[in-house]
C-alpha cells in the first residue's frame, strides 16, 4: 500500500522537533565524542584555539598501558554485582507493596524518598552510618557482632569501602526500580493470578511461574537501566571515597571525569576514548541481558 | 543645511563612540565569596566604577564548578575578564595557555612595588607573572589549642617544632583519647604532603627540574607519619578528607586538641561551640627544621580569551592593591599579599579575643606565604600518583622509601615542562 506523500510529510513534520532535539543533544555529541576518542585534544590545544588532532589509536594504546584505567574498568565491572541484588530486592518489595492494604501508599512513597534525595545529603548521612564511631558499628556492637576496639572504618577499608558505596547505590536505586516493577505488576491480568490460585499454586509458585514470566519485559528494562547505571556510577563514589582507599572504589566514569573535567590539564581525547571503552562494555553486557531476558519465548508461550 | 547635518552626524557619532567607551563591561568571577562577602565585593566594585567611569563591572561568584565554567565560557566565546584562582590552578591555567601574563599588562616595576617578592614568585610560570596576588593564608600561621585537653594530657605548652608536635600526638592520644592534630596527609586535588618536606628543608625538585623527593631523609620523615597513622594517633579519615575541614569539625567536638592553620577555623568554632571558642588558646604554630611557613593565596587573573584585557588588568590591580586587601582583612581574617601590609597598624592591636589575636599574629606575615612547591606540568595526574603512593605507605602496602621512589619515577616520566 502506498502512503500519500502528504501524509508522509505530515508525519515527519510532527516528528521533526523531537528529531532535531535528538540530533543536537544526543546524536551529534555521540558521534563527535566517538571521533574525539581518536584525537589528541588537550587543555593546551584548546586554550590555543587549536581543534582536535587525529591520532588514530594512540589514546586506546595509552589506556591499554594505564594500570589506573585497568583498575577503574575492573571496579566498574565488579560494581555490576549490585544489579541482581538490587533487581531481586526491588521486585520482591514491589510484589509486597502491590497489595491494597492500609498504609501501603505510605510505604511506596517511603521507599521512593532516597531516589529524590540529593547525593550530597546522602553522603553526609552515610558518613554517619559508615564512620568508625558511626551507626553501623553501633548496631553491630549492640548485637555483639563486634566490639568498639574491632570497629571498622568502612569507607577507609580497602576491603569494605567498595561494598559500602555499593550499598548507597542500592539505597538510591531501590525505590526507582520498585516503582517500575509496581507499574509492571499492575498490568498483569488479575484472572491469571486467580486461575493459578484455582490450580492450587502457592504464592511462591505463583511468583515464579506467573509473575516473573509476565514481568520479563519490565525485568529486562530495569536490568538494563541498572546495568548501565552501575557501569556509570560516579556521584556516590566521588563524594564518599573519591575513589579510595588505594583506588579500590575508583570506577571507569571517575577516570573519564578526571580526564575530561578535573582542571586545566584536561584531555578530551583520552576521556572520550575511555568513554568509548565503557560504552563498549555496556553494549556487550546489554546484549547478554537481552539474551537472558528475551521476551519472544513468553510471546510464543502466550 | 548640509553642513549642519554633517556636524550633527559627527556629533552623534562622537557621542556614540563616547557612550560605547563608557559601556566597556568587565566580567569578574570570584570563587566562594558570595553571599558572605557581598558587601565588601559590591562596595569595592562601586568604588572602582566611580574611579573608572568608562568601565562597568559585571560580578558573578562561582563555587565548585569554577574551573569547568571557566573552560566552558572560553569554548562558548564569552570568557570572563577577571577570574579569581588559587596558586595551583593559576599555575595549571598558565602552563596550558589559558592566561595572559599580568607582567604583560602591568609593568614589572608596579608589580614589584605592590606585592611581596614571594607572592609574585608563587604566580610565576616560565619567567612571567600570571596573576595579581590577592588574599592569602598561612598553613602554619597559628596554633589553636583546647586547654582542657592539654591539661588532661599533662602538656604545659604548645609544641614549637614538628618533632615536638609528633611527640605530643602520642601523649595526647594515649592520655585523653582525643587526637592531638590532623596532619594534611593527602588533601584532595593537591599534593599536601610535599608541604612537610618543604617545612623540613627537604627539596621537592632537583636543580634540573626533576622530582627529587625520594632521598632517605624524605623517606624517614614520611615514616614518622606512617607510624602515627598505623598507631591510630591521627584520624583515619585524614586519608580521605581535607585535613583542615576535618580538624575544625573534630575540634568543635573536643576530639582534636590542636588546629594548625589560619584564624578562619576560629570563626566556625565560634558558631558551633562558643564555650570552646572562648577558652581556645591562640599561639604561634610549630615549624619544621627549615623554619619556614607554608601557605596559599588567591589571585586575580586575566584569561587569554578576555576581550577587555586592559580594563580587566585595571580591575584586578584595583582589587588587589594594598588599601583594598587591608580592607578585606578587616572583614575576614585573611593575610594580605601586599608589601604595604607588613607595616599596617591594623595588625598591631592586642586583644584577648581569639580571632583578633590570631589575626594580629598572622596578618602582616604575607611575605611567608609559599606552598612549598610549584605545580608540575600535568599536575592532576602527578598529584594523584603521589597521593596514591602516600596512601600505600600509610596503609602498609609499600615502604615509605618505595612509595616515594615510585612517585618520583612516575613524575619524572610524566611531567610536562
Amino acid at each position: 500500500m502506498r502512503i500519500p506523500w502528504r501524509q508522509t510529510l505530515m508525519s515527519y513534520t510532527f516528528l521533526a522537533p523531537a528529531l532535531i532535539l535528538l540530533a543536537v543533544f544526543t546524536f551529534y555529541p555521540l558521534v563527535y565524542g566517538a571521533y574525539l576518542g581518536f584525537t589528541e585534544y588537550t587543555g593546551a590545544r584548546f586554550a590555543q584555539g587549536l581543534g582536535p588532532k587525529f591520532t588514530g589509536l594512540d589514546n586506546f594504546r595509552t589506556l591499554a598501558g594505564d594500570p589506573l584505567f585497568h583498575t577503574a574498568i575492573w571496579n566498574s565491572v565488579r560494581y555490576l554485582l549490585v544489579v541482581p541484588v538490587l533487581q531481586l530486592a526491588s521486585l520482591a518489595v514491589a510484589v509486597l507493596v502491590n497489595k491494597e492494604l492500609p498504609g501501603m501508599t505510605w510505604f511506596r512513597a517511603a521507599y521512593y524518598v532516597p531516589v529524590v534525595t540529593s547525593v550530597s545529603l546522602a553522603a553526609v548521612m552515610f558518613e554517619w552510618v559508615f564512620n568508625r564511631e558511626g551507626v553501623l558499628n553501633w548496631v553491630l556492637t549492640s548485637l555483639h557482632l563486634t566490639t568498639p576496639q574491632k570497629a571498622i572504618g568502612w569507607l577507609n577499608s580497602e576491603t569494605w569501602a567498595f561494598f559500602a558505596v555499593m550499598l548507597v547505590t542500592f539505597w538510591r536505586g531501590f525505590g526507582y526500580y520498585m516503582v517500575l516493577y509496581l507499574a509492571g505488576l499492575q498490568t498483569i491480568p488479575q484472572e491469571l493470578e486467580e486461575a493459578a490460585v484455582l490450580d492450587g499454586a502457592n504464592p511462591w509458585q505463583r511468583f515464579w511461574r506467573v509473575t516473573v514470566p509476565l514481568m520479563r519485559p519490565t525485568i529486562l528494562l530495569c536490568t538494563l537501566l541498572s546495568t548501565i547505571a552501575a557501569l556509570r556510577v560516579l556521584e556516590e563514589v566521588l563524594v564518599l571515597t573519591n575513589g579510595g582507599p588505594l583506588n579500590s572504589t575508583y570506577t571507569a566514569l571517575m577516570y573519564v571525569y578526571a580526564k575530561a573535567f578535573q582542571g586545566f590539564d584536561f584531555n578530551y581525547g583520552l576521556a572520550s576514548a575511555a568513554g568509548l571503552v565503557v560504552a563498549a562494555v555496556a553494549l556487550i553486557i546489554s546484549a547478554v541481558n537481552f539474551r537472558l531476558f528475551r521476551t519472544d519465548d513468553v510471546a510464543e508461550g502466550a | 543645511m548640509k553642513r549642519t547635518l554633517t556636524a550633527l552626524t559627527l556629533a552623534l557619532g562622537l557621542s556614540a563612540a563616547a557612550s560605547a567607551q563608557a559601556q566597556t563591561t568587565v566580567t569578574f568571577w570570584t570563587w566562594y565569596l558570595s553571599p558572605k562577602f557581598d558587601d565588601y565585593i559590591k562596595t569595592t566594585i562601586a568604588a572602582f566604577e566611580k574611579a573608572n567611569p568608562d568601565i562597568k563591572v559585571n560580578w558573578a561568584d562561582k563555587q565548585d564548578s569554577m574551573v569547568q565554567d571557566f573552560i566552558s565560557s572560553v569554548n562558548l566565546g564569552n570568557a570572563p575578564d577577571v577570574v579569581n584562582l588559587n596558586i595551583d590552578e593559576t599555575q595549571k591555567a598558565a602552563q596550558n595557555g589559558f592566561l595572559r601574563a599580568a607582567s604583560d599588562l602591568t609593568s614589572a616595576a608596579t608589580l614589584k612595588a605592590t606585592f611581596y617578592p614571594q607572592s609574585l614568585a608563587n604566580f610565576t610560570s616560565g619567567g612571567k607573572v600570571y596573576a595579581y596576588p590577592w588574599y592569602g593564608w598561612l598553613n602554619e600561621g597559628v596554633l589553636l589549642y583546647n586547654p582542657d585537653l592539654f591539661k588532661k594530657a599533662g602538656l604545659t605548652r604548645a609544641p614549637r617544632t614538628t618533632s615536638e608536635l609528633i611527640a605530643d600526638a602520642k601523649i595526647v592520644k594515649d592520655k585523653t583519647g582525643a587526637y592531638a592534630w590532623v596532619p594534611a596527609l593527602k588533601d584532595p586535588n593537591t599534593a599536601s604532603f610535599l608541604g612537610y618536606f618543604y617545612a623540613e628543608g627537604l627539596p621537592i625538585y632537583a636543580a634540573d627540574g626533576k622530582a627529587a623527593f625520594n632521598t632517605p631523609a624524605h623517606a624517614a620523615l614520611l615514616s614518622q607519619f606512617v607510624d602515627l597513622y598505623k598507631g591510630g594517633y591521627v584520624p583515619e579519615d585524614a586519608v580521605r578528607r581535607e585535613a583542615f575541614q576535618l580538624a575544625t569539625e573534630l575540634y568543635g567536638q573536643n576530639r582534636v586538641a590542636m588546629i594548625i592553620g589560619g584564624p578562619q577555623a576560629l570563626t566556625r568554632i565560634k558558631d558551633t561551640n562558643p564555650n570552646l571558642y572562648a577558652s581556645t588558646v591562640v599561639t604561634s604554630a610549630p615549624l619544621g627544621k627549615a623554619n619556614v611557613q607554608t601557605g596559599g593565596s588567591m589571585a586575580l587573573v586575566v584569561p587569554t580569551a578576555s576581550k577587555n584585557p586592559a580594563a580587566a588588568a585595571k580591575l584586578a590591580a584595583y582589587f588587589t592593591n594594598n588599601a583594598n586587601q587591608l580592607a578585606f582583612a578587616k572583614v575576614v581574617s585573611v593575610v594580605p599579599t601586599t608589601l604595604g601590609a607588613q607595616t599596617s597598624t591594623q595588625f598591631k592591636t592586642s586583644s584577648t579575643d581569639p580571632v583578633a589575636k590570631a589575626t594580629a599574629l598572622v596578618g602582616a606575615s604575607g611575605r611567608y606565604i609559599n606552598p612549598g612547591y610549584k605545580a608540575p606540568g600535568n599536575s592532576d595526574d602527578l598529584y594523584k600518583n603521589f597521593n596514591d603512593n602516600i596512601e600505600a605507605a600509610l596503609l602498609g602496602k609499600k615502604t615509605a622509601q618505595q612509595a616515594l621512589t615510585d612517585a618520583v619515577t612516575y613524575w619524572n616520566a610524566n611531567m610536562k615542562k
